[in-house]
């Protein structure tokens, strides 16, 4: 599985955090770096670009939705956008689409927080 | 003839025997009554105390993979003490190079269990720490006294009258006198670790069979955590870490049922693979009461020994849950409501949870953010779907977790098969990077169900072998079946 890629991009009061690989547990360290270190700085609204990813485990999903629910704390949220079917599936299984806000792209989580 | 009128002398004997009988009634009726009002009480109590010990379990071993020996056990012993409302309790250790027990914890005015101690005792000035220090200098060599009988038979003792029982010492200070004793095992795998013990119920009464079982299920969980806590007191960090995976191993098997209920009618099989990181997955089969079977199969997301020790607080949630309702989404929302206070946000458990009532052979199915079950039927070319909403538990507040959560149920008819199973097989990998996936086990299953649930078994795990040809897994893996038996209606 190719190694995930992380790349984050601060657009005004939201960051746009792009995702290309496989989100397993040699990757999720990664992850959790990039969140805490949104979380530190107080960036609580972010779109999270799922375009490149291939799998995600669970540990990643669960540290994703502890960073919505600590975000929807301060006023913000985690969107997640570009969903393969594959991805939208695990999501979706496990229930966590209820749970998590999903868009089809960029464009449409930007305008659900009115950028 | 009209009858001659009574005497006045028979009148007040028959009203004095009527008063009799009405005083001896009344009396009869009070001691009813405050014998039903005690017994009502009891029951309250009693599941106040159920609540409290399953917040309990998840308190005893939240982050307990940061704390030494000596504070798991302190924490084990306060718990232990609280839910049987007793006065004092230790714990006592079996130490290996001294090859005796020795107690580790103390709480309360805990009395000796062995020896004559009044005389030194008399004149101490803290009566407490004196105490205290005796019973944590003495020794008690393997098949001594109430200690090592409960360690020697690995089975609990519960003395309700400790006055009468010659194992019991007898002390004249009040203080140190025991009316009551409840002593259990603390076992894990075959290995007996030590004894928790605790003494004299608050309010006087002697300890109860459901004081017994509490504890013994308390002390079922601690072992865990208490063998894995002593393990690493006496290694070093870079042993710790190799004796990690061999630990959550161990737990996990521990874990898992050893056999498989036998319930006519019914053939039941399942298997579970572990991976090299240990994934979580568990199973499990609950008899609910005569005629309720409860199937459990779960997926906790962490790995190692914290996702040995979530599963392990998994599924003593759900037992303890399970057994009051045949209902399996009342379950999954009493499981949530627990785990979602007591778990570290970033980590979830999906779980499948169903019902069988073998009597009438209805299939109830609540699903936690779990793989949906699979349903093969005689004739049907296909395999079908049992399909219902829910989210993962620990991950939903109550509000939302019991909105989202349905339910759903099937009447199984003799010769289908339902199968059941976790991500890791769907998503076994091989040395092309290849999912086995589900159109495969679907297909594998449809063709295995006309010969029972073992041969499901089986063939899936004959062909996943086949398949990963021997390429390590990243996930545990795990499936379970059962089958109505043809002749079902035979059987019973």
């Amino acid at each position: 599985m190719r190694e995930c890629e992380i790349k984050r991009e601060e657009r005004d009061d939201l960051d746009i955090v792009r995702l290309d690989g496989a989100l397993d547990s040699h990757s999720f360290p990664r992850l959790e770096s990039t969140l805490n270190s949104l979380r530190d700085s107080q960036r609580h609204r972010v779109i999270l670009d799922c375009t490149g990813l291939d799998y995600i485990s669970s540990a990643s999903l669960g540290a994703l939705i502890g960073f919505a629910r600590r975000a929807r704390e301060h006023q913000g949220d985690l969107r997640l956008v570009n969903l393969s079917p594959k991805i939208y599936n695990i999501v979706e299984l496990l229930g966590f689409h209820k749970i998590l806000e999903i868009h089809k792209n960029i464009d449409e989580a930007l305008a659900k927080f009115g950028a | 003839m009209t009858p001659e009128p009574a005497s006045g002398a028979t009148l007040a004997y028959l009203l004095f025997i009527l008063l009799a009988i009405l005083s001896a009634g009344l009396f009869f009726a009070i001691g009813a009554i405050r014998r039903l009002r005690h017994e009502r009480d009891e029951l309250i109590n009693q599941k106040e105390v159920i609540f409290g010990f399953i917040h309990d379990v998840g308190d005893v071993f939240a982050h307990s993979e940061n704390i030494n020996l000596e504070r798991m056990l302190d924490r084990v012993l306060f718990y232990a003490v609280r839910t049987t409302r007793a006065s004092a309790g230790a714990i006592y250790l079996f130490d290996k190079a001294e090859d005796l027990f020795r107690a580790r914890a103390v709480s309360g005015m805990f009395p000796p269990l062995s020896g004559s101690v009044e005389a030194s005792l008399a004149t101490a000035v803290s009566k407490s720490e004196a105490v205290e220090q005796l019973v944590r200098s003495q020794r008690v060599a393997r098949g001594e006294g109430l200690i090592g009988e409960t360690a020697d038979f690995g089975t609990p003792i519960l003395i309700e009258d400790a006055a009468r029982d010659p194992r019991v010492p007898a002390y004249q200070l009040d203080f140190l006198k025991i009316h009551s004793i409840l002593l259990v095992p603390m076992r894990f795998l075959q290995k007996i670790l030590g004894v928790i013990v605790v003494v004299n119920r608050v309010d006087a009464r002697p300890f109860i069979q459901a004081d017994l079982n509490l504890l013994q299920a308390l002390a079922d969980q601690a072992s865990v955590s208490v063998h894995y806590a002593g393990l690493r007191d006496s290694l070093d960090e870079k042993q710790r870490i190799d004796h990690d995976l061999n630990v959550a191993r161990q737990i996990q098997t521990a874990l898992l049922p050893r056999a498989i209920p036998r319930i006519a009618g019914l053939e039941m099989a399942a298997f579970n693979h572990s991976a090299q990181e240990i994934g979580g997955d568990y199973y499990d089969f609950i008899k609910i009461d005569d005629e309720h079977l409860g199937i459990a199969i779960a997926d906790v997301s962490g790995k190692g020994i914290v996702g040995a020790i979530m599963m392990s607080i998994s599924r003593s949630v759900l037992r303890a849950q399970a057994i009051m309702s045949t209902d399996p989404s009342e379950v999954l929302k009493g499981v949530n409501r627990v785990m979602f206070e007591d778990i570290a946000e970033d980590m979830f458990v999906s779980m499948l949870y169903m019902v069988l009532n073998t009597r009438t052979r209805e299939l109830h199915v609540a699903r936690a953010g779990h793989e949906r079950p699979i349903l093969v039927q005689p004739h049907d070319p296909h395999c079908q779907i049992i399909d219902s909403a829910g989210v993962a538990l620990g991950m939903a507040d109550r509000d939302a977790f019991e909105s989202l959560l349905t339910e759903t149920s099937v009447v199984l008819s003799p010769g289908d098969t339902v199968v059941a199973y976790t991500d890791g097989v769907t998503e076994a990998l091989n040395a092309q990077h290849e999912e086995w996936g589900v159109d495969r086990l679907f297909e594998t299953v449809h063709e295995a169900a006309p010969d029972g649930a073992h041969a499901v078994i089986h063939t899936v795990q004959q062909r996943l072998d086949r398949f990963v040809g021997g390429i390590a897994q990243y996930d545990d893996m795990t499936l379970l079946a059962l089958q109505v038996a043809q002749d079902y209606n035979s059987a019973l």
